[in-house]
């Protein structure tokens, strides 16, 4: 692949990315979030058309008009989230779409014997010890990986790509399947491999290519590349903005919230941590990390387990409701699906946590909601053309003032801001990060998720960064660097 | 990926709301002056009296109803419900020997159970309504049945002792003059719904949960509870539906109900509520019940029968769906616009800021100028939309036959490995 070019509405997301792959090579594939490496595969595999550049595969210009056309062509992907029918069997599942017929594949009917023969042939020729006739409900993850590797070496493969293989397994699953790629190597198959865990890329991997931002940073030999220069070109990003250079809460500012042994399901697990009055907690992490696991479930919309105190005061929160009631207000990642009721109007979102404070009387007064919603329409200057406007019909700032208007019109303490800048211009963008500042400063508590170290280094006061579920290390702002960040980011707990 | 930042123009959208909230009043009338025009003998004040006496039981049900669709659910028992309330109270007051008010109230009582049951299932156990209402459905078919012993329920006739509840649905003078009050009655409980569904906190959080659960939750509003709530009013109306039905026809059979739900449903949709949830108002529900009552009135004054009505109910029930999915479509559509229909809307903008000019200016003089301008730039405007708009076919055509001739060479070569 030479100079590929992508552009989104407004995003360039790849600026003449090279990268090459021979046959039988185990090839890494690493970057931040959003350093472009699924754009580079969805453009090889055609799922999105780059805009210019080349692909030459097997010496011959390539231009897959959609994954079928990669598919016959010998190129599969394997994504981290499984596409396969759990209710199916594992030969049903290898074969669907091109299912062994009777009468030599000419019936009507289908043939299940040979197909279950066929399936046990492909899976003993790569050394996978699964049933061929078994639900695939009933096998682990890492087997279920397994088959799907399994169905896409079946189409007679050349290139494999797999994004994130190794996020849901167990450590002897992984040994297995490294086992299987390198048998697949011998064979002559060539492995794109995606992966945050950059010990994994030393084990597996034969060569190496960095991306940032879109851009080419470089391919080096594995065993030639420490792990401390692959994360420097990583993160080796321009910042555009100055860091903060020092924490902006109160030495004896007090503790506002305190999570103790906080546990929920595989993404949040013994998790820790204090947050003061005034602070901006930045958490950071790779995607995936449990950052928003995390805080979902201490604000009570998922079940959990642990110990958390608000103001010295042990709390019980099971439901976003109590959540609420102890002055905690929560800004989803994703604000249309858990921010806003889209077909109702900015009003009615601004005012919908705080009916109860604004008016406790049977029948609303219709005036002071309106009044307080125009209030803080105008003080966080969304712009809209009236109170009655669909919020659907706002852009992806206004959106987000909004949802921040429904906090503070609640008076929350506590605000969880999850990617508060996400899908948003860069006025609206340096808007809402002076409005982080003030908020912080009339000594409200915030905790930011965010993906962008810039925004994480610019915002914090102090950060917690994230991997795998747990937290793996505080850094106090003074002492940050994108390098320490990602760091402890790649760190297996 | 970055969602492009602009506000879509929304003047579209408004537009098609308030066409929806005037199509149905709209259509009321329209068929109510067609039969009145085309009808024998339907321009009547006791065919309006039947019209409105009709409805009643399916009004109440269709308020209930509303609550239920706006939070995203559906309740397929309430028109059961309503009988076997009707049934039960009936053998109480019949049987055991009840009161009437006692009888009565019980009729409240037991839809406000099956209500609190629907809610229960819904709410706490997670069961998705359809199936919820369906299980209550045939659960409170078969309780009525049992409580009844399978033996008709008859209240007192009009006139007999104890049947001073009749009069609150329909009032007769001494000279035999009737009087609709159960209209008033059913107009009464809309307006209240109407009142709780926009001024309480209820019917604030019933739009909310129906817009978006899952953000209604994270606000911290008590989702199970106010969900809750929604079916408890509609059991709530559907005794107060089967009150009524007791009223006007005096003798309630058992395991009878089973479709009232849907003429309620029917109702509710006609009058622009979304079965998606998160948007609908009680008045057009009652638009929408009274649509269908006149249409059961109309057609037989057309020598149309029974399974007409039924017919024609199902055909206004299809139409009103569309237009809601056809309006929502259309509201949520992101129109992308080649170079030439941008240069075409730009234009276009140009000429109506200067037709607006054009009503301030005063000097006749000037006008001429101005009107010679637009009709200029029209004129323009046009040839040069048609010149780029053929440009671009040309060249879209063009692509599709490479694209086919790229395949077709794919196709060779993989046919020659």
């Amino acid at each position: 692949m030479k100079n590929i070019d992508k552009r989104f509405a407004g995003v360039h997301a790849l600026k003449g990315v090279d990268f090459d792959l021979y046959e039988g090579e185990i090839h890494a594939l690493v970057g931040e979030n959003g350093a472009g490496k699924s754009t580079l595969m969805k453009a090889l595999t055609g799922i999105f058309p780059k805009d210019s550049g080349e692909i030459l595969y097997l010496g011959q210009p390539f231009n897959p008009k959609g994954p079928k056309d990669s598919l016959d062509a010998g190129i599969a992907i394997v994504h981290q989230e499984l596409n396969m029918m759990d209710h199916l069997t594992v030969a049903q599942n290898l074969f669907i779409g091109r299912e062994s017929m009777k009468r030599k594949g000419k019936g009507w009917l289908l043939d299940e014997k040979a197909q279950n023969k066929r399936a046990a042939e492909l899976l003993s020729r790569l050394n996978m010890d699964i049933d061929a006739t078994e639900k695939l409900a009933n096998l682990t993850v890492g087997k279920q990986q397994m088959v799907e590797i399994a169905k896409a070496v079946s189409h007679d493969l050349k290139v494999l790509i797999l994004d994130e293989p190794t996020a849901a397994l167990t450590d002897r699953e992984i040994d297995d399947l490294f086992v299987i790629m390198r048998d697949l190597a011998a064979k002559g198959v060539a492995m794109i491999y995606i992966s945050h865990r950059l010990d994994e890329i030393g084990v597996i991997t034969d060569r190496v290519t960095v991306l940032r931002d879109g851009e080419y940073v470089g391919t080096e030999k594995t065993s030639e590349l420490s792990k401390e220069r692959m994360i420097s070109m990583m993160v080796g990003r321009v910042i555009y903005e100055e860091p903060k250079s020092h924490s902006m809460v109160a030495p004896d500012a007090p503790v506002v919230l305190k999570v103790s042994n906080l546990n929920a399901g595989r993404l949040v697990r013994d998790i820790n941590f204090e947050l003061r009055k005034g602070e901006i907690l930045g958490f950071a992490g790779l995607m995936g990390a449990g950052r928003t696991e995390t805080m979902r479930a201490l604000y009570g919309a998922d079940p959990s387990t642990g110990m958390i105190e608000i103001e010295g005061t042990p709390v019980l929160i099971r439901e976003p409701l109590d959540a609420v009631r102890r002055g905690m207000g929560y800004l989803s990642e994703d604000r249309k699906r858990y921010g806003l009721a889209l077909r109702l109007p900015v009003s009615d979102n601004s005012v919908m946590a705080a009916y109860n404070e604004l008016s406790p009387t049977l029948l609303l007064s219709l005036k002071k909601l309106e009044d307080t919603a125009a209030e803080f329409v105008d003080k966080l200057d969304v712009k809209t053309p009236s109170l009655q406007q669909l919020v659907k019909n706002l852009s992806g700032g206004n959106q987000q003032k909004v949802v921040i208007a429904k906090w503070l019109i609640k008076n929350s303490k506590i605000l969880i801001f999850d990617e508060p800048t996400r899908g948003i211009d860069v006025g609206a963008k340096s808007e809402i990060y002076s409005l982080m500042t003030e908020l912080a400063a009339e000594g409200k508590s915030i905790i930011m998720i965010s993906s962008e170290l810039n925004e994480i280094l610019r915002m914090s006061d102090r950060i917690a960064v994230m991997c795998e579920g747990r937290i793996t290390g505080f850094i106090d702002i003074e002492d940050a660097s994108q390098e320490k960040i990602m760091h402890l980011a790649t760190q297996r707990g | 990926m970055a969602e492009a930042d602009t506000t879509r123009v929304p003047a579209d959208q408004k537009k098609g709301l308030d066409m929806q909230k005037l199509l149905a009043p709209l259509a009321l009338v329209i068929i109510y002056v067609f039969f009145a025009i085309f009808g024998r003998n339907f321009f009547s004040y006791t065919t309006l009296v039947n019209i409105l006496d009709s409805s009643y039981y399916i009004g109440f049900l269709g308020i209930g109803v509303t609550f239920v669709i706006i939070t995203g659910g559906i309740d397929l028992s309430c028109g059961t419900v309503m009988m076997a309330a009707a049934i039960i109270g009936g053998t109480a007051y019949k049987t055991w020997g009840w009161p009437m008010w006692l009888s009565l109230l019980l009729i409240l009582f037991i839809g406000v159970i099956f209500g609190f049951f629907n809610g229960f299932l819904i709410s706490r156990l997670g069961l998705p309504p359809f199936i919820a209402t369906l299980g209550t459905q045939m659960v409170s078919l078969g309780t009525g049945s049992i409580i009844s012993n399978v033996r008709s329920a008859t209240f007192p006739a009009r006139g007999a002792p104890d049947s001073w509840f009749k009069s609150f649905f329909k009032y007769i003078t001494p000279n035999d003059f009737s009087f609709p009050t159960g209209a008033l009655l059913l107009f009464g409980m809309a307006f209240v719904a109407y009142i709780v569904l926009t001024r309480t906190k209820m019917g604030r959080y019933i739009f909310a949960i129906g817009s978006n659960k899952d953000a209604a939750r994270l606000s911290g509003v008590d989702v199970k509870k106010w969900e809750m709530s929604a079916y408890v009013v509609s059991g709530l109306m559907a005794g107060i539906g089967g009150i009524a039905f007791a009223a006007v026809y005096t003798t309630v059979m058992p395991a009878q109900g089973a479709g009232f739900e849907l003429y309620a449903i029917a109702g509710t949709v006609i009058g622009g509520t979304s079965l998606s949830g998160g948007a609908g108002s009680v008045l057009g529900t009652m638009i929408g019940v009274y649509i269908m009552s006149v249409l059961r009135a109309g057609l037989p004054s057309m020598d149309l029968q029974a399974q007409y009505q039924t017919f024609f109910t199902g055909v206004v029930v299809i139409g009103a769906v569309l237009l809601d999915i056809y309006r929502i479509k259309r509201a949520s559509e992101v129109r992308i616009l080649t170079p030439a229909q941008q240069y075409r809307e730009e234009v276009q903008g140009t000429i109506a800021e200067k037709t607006q000019a054009l009503s301030l200016l005063t000097e006749e003089r000037e006008k001429q100028l101005l009107k010679g301008e637009i009709a200029r730039m029209k004129a323009e405007m046009n040839g040069v939309y048609r010149q780029m708009r053929s440009k671009e076919r040309a060249e879209q055509k063009r692509q599709i036959a490479q694209e086919k001739e790229f395949e077709k060479i794919i196709k060779r070569e993989l046919a020659q490995k």
